[in-house]
């Protein structure tokens, strides 16, 4: 029985018809039945006014449609109205995706199963689905675009190349030019190759990972073992991880130097289906046509991701293991409608750096006699720590395990080779393969292997959002200086030094060989991003002394040459350790990368941290994670992007009386209502919008927690935590806090926008009286289509932050302070404070779409500014951005910040200009107490000639908020944002 | 008009119509840039038209302008309509100021402020740091600042005082003797401009005889030899007034006299066009036809060419 209204009637033909199909056709039948048996769940759909209600269930192999959705329907679909519901048969998956983000299709329940939805609809429709996105993909019409007026982007023309002083302690062996100005790209072929397949090779999705692990796991069991006995997590998932690295294809690249690959593919996806992975199933069919990070997949890994990995998956990742344990929880419900918060953890809770310098030392073999010595030691260790240190030494069993298979591999392949030099570096591969990373290292060759094929561990066992590599200059060092110590001969010197360039080259390369699997969603909320695998250079040692060394310089003319998102390098300026030599440098390689590195105050850094009273050594030991997050090395789980926090979605609810405007929901607390004058005074208004604050970091902390619970029975880690101080002494996995130091960063976003606007409020509204708040709300409502004059007044006489006005840089203070300490009133589930970074990665943009009018004059639907970047239109003097951001406390921003600078060297000023010009702002920015910076080298109007001709940018890479992309893979509102920007000659 | 809408030739304030700071085009390093208001030539294309005259003035660009009418409700004296093509009534207006508070959206705004020494000097000190990374500093230009130079002077010496660099652009008609002892001794570098050598021609197009301009300069560069300072010539190339062949080579010659050897040629551009509507102003080079257009690059290097055939650079 159902309503008689046409559009039911309609959508109940249509599900019909699609139940007939599953129900005769053996050709729809077949997706019924997986390796786990029938696929059972019922999906509801209805409009928001009820016009629509119908219910499909798949039971046993048998379908039927009813006129009700049940209480217990596995998944509910709910569209704004009937012309949203029309889309969702029409639009390709990606686009009912976007349909989902912008709040037009809200899904309530399991979200898996919305996906293997859009998958059976795929079945149906692909064909269409697939000419519509080629038709669109050829329909992307490229903006116009005055080409005379182009000047080239520095990346685009030759190198300029300074050359620099040996004044650094550290450096012992590039003393006649520690800039290795006598290089360029044209002197290593090798990388050349590497490099055109990066920007040529299309990524391919690789069901290796999950299909050997999903047969593990049925066969072994996940909860309970084939007797129904619970199993402990860590050894559960420390026997599938040797079973995985034992049984996984060794690999050795094609004239690599580096052995192993994370996936069997040129550049692979990987998928993890206990975290996001199974995000993709609605896309099987139709990923290869997306505008946006296309990737290939074989019609071999779709059958085998629907019918043998996924449906073991659908209640058994970490979103809907919340959802079913902890009965929908408010918190979740709020973090998938995507616009006041999304928390990284449902996909990860990496975002952290390993101890290398143990791997290293020891080797997995040197770690295990560890680990069993603390097992022979502890006569009162409990079970929990017995599991724990025994899945630990199963992990690095399963490493040995690869290692060797590499080496046999690596012999094999010598054996075939016909070209005696690649013959001799195969060989040469073999043998080191069948030393490290088993045992200890003695040469560099060694020690990058070891690194390497450790970091393929890292990612068989967590998803590849933001681990990070930490501190190589230091910890590869060692191994470099030792190798040339035993050199004598200039030649051969001037050899080994080449070599060495190369090696790293490559291993930057290999960090490039994974890709993230991202669903057409993250294009809009996370466009571009790489798996972020932050690198960090400089600083000082655990001692204090000035850490710049040799290897420093070797990386960054690697970064330099290569030019690739991805490792994203970071850089330590200590102002009172590192010469300026060093700094110099460091500008000189974003000018020629037009990106990176991202430079860090490395005293302000490590002064912001002040209130957790690490040990001094410790602290001097931080590198950047994922973006530029500060993680103690090797024994600090910070998980410092546990979450993206939308600070201006509070200031809409404050104005909206705990509504959220796009949502169409009042889900925050009544902090008063603006048109019964609720705010006598700017400071009861400030109160209002603290209290939308308190209630949304309320419950994306409670949401934190319950993930960090869903980490710690679904997947806890303990390859990792074999690398990570006091999970061993402890017997703890790091996700459940066994680490040294335990923290949650957060990234708060629209620090600048929300500044503004309270600005505005206060100057308008309180100071001047110039307009009533009621008026305001009226104009955000209309999007100030009403009220022109208050627009412009808003827009050109508001003392922006980054104006150099006192008022905004107190107001921009008080933010983050509120923030910081309200957040630091949390604790996560491994027992860890939180710290408060503002950066932003691309959720500026992606939150800014979900956002509308605000009272700084920002009309609805537009971008934040990115990081805590001043407003473009703040002043035309880039010194008042400087000058305001560098004032803003430390303290408040112990998850750090991310401060873009757009930048142009005029053409008839000289490299060396350009290059001094922009150490000059470092350099102050450094001296006046900013904490970080990164400069964007390139015009708006190469920027704009990219978007016309794509073909000439490959490589045009530039920095979103805290990473670098490249320019013509980002969707189309991230790159006007990035041509808005303000732009300062140098 | 008030007296406080024009200069009463005081040593503590003067007539700033912008004080830039970042500028990279005005000498080495980061430099702040006092752009004083008022000029004793008047060049026919002068790039700073609101640098002109050594009084305040309102500026009206209607691009800007949202038509609200909040100027038009202040305005005691009658002055804004919204149907006179100019919009402001100059003659009426007396420079109250109300209506440029009033505009939402800068459409009219004041051109020129009064500022004291230590106003100024706290502007300036904020670059500070910046200055000290880049070995930049401050560089007077207008406008003329030697219209006020016992001002400048105090400036100059303050700047000295904090280490900051100095650097003064000029039009050259200044008093040669007062430039010396209270200008001179607290500048590093000085910027000359030289537009036109022929008397008649600068009379012409410039306002002003050029034979102290010439003399100055002649003196000076004895000078700045001696205290060891850079003097550079700078030569605006307009087309048809200034980049002339005839003129480049008299220039050159005059130059070659005094054993110059280095000049900057600076690259007409016709963005001054626009700024003229805003201040009310007409201009007689809209009947000098290829003033609207961008210099081409090879007459620039026709003109570099001159001068290098005297070995100048």
């Amino acid at each position: 029985m159902f309503k008689g209204d046409l559009a039911n009637i309609a959508t109940h033909m249509a599900l019909q018809a699609m139940a007939f199909s599953f129900n005769h056709l053996p050709g729809f039948m077949k997706y019924l039945s997986t390796d786990d048996g029938e696929l059972n769940f019922s999906i509801g759909l209805r409009t928001e006014n009820g016009n629509v209600e119908q219910c499909i269930s798949f039971l046993e192999g048998k379908v039927g449609v009813s006129g009700k959705i049940p209480a217990d329907v596995d998944t509910e679909m709910v569209f704004l109205d009937t012309s949203i519901l029309k889309d969702l048969a029409s639009l390709p998956p990606n686009e009912v995706l976007n349909l989902i983000l912008k709040n037009k299709l809200i899904v309530k329940g399991n979200l898996v199963y919305a996906q293997l939805f859009n998958f059976f609809i795929s079945l149906f429709v692909k064909g269409k689905q697939i000419k519509m996105m080629q038709k669109q993909a050829a329909e992307h019409m490229p903006v116009s675009c005055d080409t005379a007026s182009i000047i080239p982007s520095p990346a685009k023309s030759v190198n300029k190349q300074l050359k620099g002083e040996a004044v650094d302690p550290g450096v012992l062996f590039l003393k006649d030019d520690p800039y290795l100005s006598r290089y360029s790209l044209e002197d290593f072929p090798r990388l050349r190759r590497f490099l055109d397949i990066h920007f040529t090779v299309k990524p391919v999705i690789c069901h290796e990972r999950p299909l050997l692990l999903t047969r593990w796991f049925r066969k072994n069991g996940f909860e309970t073992d084939k007797n129904g006995n619970p199993l402990v997590p860590e050894l559960r998932q420390a026997e599938a991880f040797k079973h995985l690295m034992e049984n996984r294809k060794p690999i050795i690249r094609k004239d690599d130097l580096i052995a192993g690959t994370t996936t069997t593919h040129e550049i692979g996806v990987v998928i993890y289906p206990d975290s996001h992975g199974t995000m993709i199933w609605g896309e099987l069919f139709t990923t290869p046509y997306r505008q946006l990070f296309p990737y290939d997949i074989s019609d071999e890994t779709r059958e085998i991701l629907h019918h043998s990995v996924f449906p073991f998956w659908t209640r058994r990742n970490f979103k809907e293991w919340v959802r079913d344990t902890h009965k929908k929880p408010l918190c979740q419900s709020m973090d998938d409608r995507f616009a006041v918060y999304f928390l990284w953890k449902t996909a990860a809770l990496s975002h952290t750096i390993l101890d290398y310098p143990k791997l290293l030392r020891l080797g997995a073999k040197g770690i295990i006699s560890e680990i069993r010595a603390e097992l022979a030691s502890d006569v009162h260790a409990d079970s929990l720590k017995k599991d724990t240190l025994q899945a630990m030494i199963h992990c690095y069993e399963g490493l040995i395990a690869y290692g060797r298979n590499l080496s046999e591999q690596a012999g094999t392949d010598a054996e075939k080779e016909t070209d005696p030099a690649r013959k001799s570096e195969l060989l040469h591969l073999s043998r080191i393969c069948g030393k490290v990373p088993e045992n200890p290292c003695t040469t560099l060759d060694e020690a990058v292997n070891a690194i390497w094929i450790h970091w393929v561990g890292v990612h068989m066992e967590n998803t590849n959002a933001g681990f990070s590599l930490g501190r190589m200059d230091q910890w590869l060092q060692p191994y470099f200086a030792s190798d040339l110590e035993k050199i004598k001969g200039e030649k051969e010197r001037e050899a080994y030094i080449k070599h060495a360039v190369e090696l790293i080259g490559c291993f930057y390369m290999r960090c490039t060989d994974h890709l993230p699997l991202i669903p057409d969603i993250g294009n809009y909320l996370f466009g571009g991003s790489s798996s972020d695998q932050a690198i960090t250079l400089g600083g000082v040692t655990p001692e204090g002394e000035d850490a710049v060394n040799d290897m420093t310089y070797i990386f960054l003319k690697v970064t330099e040459m290569l030019k690739i998102r991805d490792p994203n390098v970071n850089a330590r300026y200590n102002r009172e350790k590192n010469s300026e030599t060093y700094l110099r440098r460091l500008c000189e390689v974003n000018v020629n990368t037009t990106s990176t590195p991202s430079i860090h105050n490395d005293t302000v850094v490590m002064a912001s941290l002040e209130e957790f009273n690490y040990p001094p050594e410790h602290l001097r030991d931080w590198a950047a994670t994922g973006c530029v997050e500060p993680t103690l090395s090797g024994k600090h789980i910070g998980h410092t992007n546990c979450m993206m926090f939308n600070m201006v979605a509070a200031l809409e609810m404050a104005m909206f009386n705990g509504r959220h405007p796009l949502m169409r929901w009042d889900v925050g607390p009544k902090t008063g209502d603006i048109d019964t004058g609720s705010f006598p005074s700017f400071d009861d208004f400030f109160h209002a919008f603290c209290t939308q604050l308190d209630f949304l970091m309320n419950n994306s902390c409670e949401y934190n927690k319950l993930l960090g619970e869903a980490h710690s029975v679904l997947r806890p880690t303990p390859y990792m935590s074999g690398l990570v101080e006091g999970c061993i002494a402890k017997g703890r996995d790091a996700t459940k806090g066994g680490a040294l130091h335990n923290s949650s960063g957060t990234a708060c976003i629209g620090l600048a926008d929300v500044t503004d606007s309270l600005m505005a409020i206060k100057k308008f509204v309180y100071d001047e009286k110039k307009v009533s708040l009621q008026d305001m709300k009226k104009a955000l409502e209309t999007n100030f289509a009403g009220n022109t004059y208050l627009h412009s007044l808003v827009l050109h006489k508001t003392p922006l932050f980054g104006s150099g006005n006192n008022d905004a840089v107190e107001m921009a203070n008080r933010i983050t302070g509120y923030v910081h300490d309200r957040f630091g009133e949390h604790i996560n589930f491994r027992g860890g404070k939180y710290t408060a970074g503002f950066w932003s990665m691309s959720n500026h943009v992606a939150f800014g779409t979900l956002t509308g009018a605000l009272p700084s004059g920002r009309l609805a639907g537009k971008p934040f500014t990115p990081g805590l970047t001043p407003e473009a239109h703040a002043s035309r003097n880039l010194l008042d951005n400087i000058r305001d951001v560098s004032r803003l406390n430390p303290g408040s921003m112990n998850n750090n910040i991310a401060f873009n600078v757009k930048v142009v060297p005029s053409q008839k000023e000289s490299h060396k200009e350009a290059v001094d010009h922009i150490y000059s702002y470092a350099k102050t920015y450094s001296d006046l107490g900013g904490m970080q910076m990164q400069f964007n080298v390139v015009s708006s109007a190469t920027l704009r000639d990219a978007m016309a001709h794509p073909e000439n940018y490959r490589d045009l890479m530039v920095r979103i908020s805290g990473y670098n992309a490249y320019f013509v893979t980002l969707n189309r509102d991230m790159q006007m944002e990035l041509i808005e920007r303000a732009e300062f000659g140098v | 008009m008030g007296s406080d809408k024009q200069h009463d030739g005081s040593e503590n304030k003067a007539l700033v119509f912008e004080v830039k700071g970042n500028s990279l085009d005005d000498g080495p390093g980061i430099r702040t840039v006092v752009f004083f208001k008022g000029c004793p030539l008047d060049c026919l294309w002068c790039h700073n038209p609101e640098s002109k005259k050594a009084e305040v003035e309102i500026s009206f660009d209607k691009e800007k302008c949202i038509g609200c009418g909040s100027c038009i409700a202040v305005c005691t004296e009658k002055a804004l309509d919204k149907d006179r093509p100019s919009f402001i009534d100059r003659q009426a207006c007396n420079l109250c100021m109300k209506c440029t508070d009033a505009c939402p959206g800068g459409a009219l705004s004041p051109v020129g402020r009064f500022m004291r020494l230590d106003e100024l000097m706290g502007e300036i000190e904020k670059d500070l740091p910046f200055f000290q990374a880049s070995q930049g500093g401050i560089t007077l230009s207008g406008g003329e600042p030697t219209l006020y130079m016992g001002f400048a002077s105090l400036l100059l010496q303050k700047a000295k005082a904090k280490g900051i660099g100095t650097l003064l652009e000029t039009c050259g008609l200044f008093d040669y003797e007062r430039f010396i002892t209270s200008l001179f001794p607290y500048l590093d570098i000085i910027y000359y401009d030289i537009k036109i050598f022929d008397e008649e021609e600068h009379r012409r197009f410039c306002g002003a005889s050029n034979a102290r301009i010439l003399k100055n300069f002649a003196e000076l560069n004895t000078m700045c030899i001696e205290a060891g300072k850079e003097l550079r010539p700078r030569i605006p190339l307009v087309p048809g007034i200034t980049a002339t062949r005839k003129n480049l080579l008299a220039v050159a010659h005059f130059l070659k006299g005094l054993g110059v050897t280095k000049v900057e040629l600076l690259q007409y551009n016709p963005l001054w066009l626009s700024k003229l509507d805003t201040l009310g102003q007409n201009s007689e080079a809209s009947r000098i036809g290829n003033l609207e257009d961008w210099m081409a690059m090879p007459l620039v290097e026709e003109c570099k060419a001159v001068f290098e055939g005297f070995e100048i650079r």
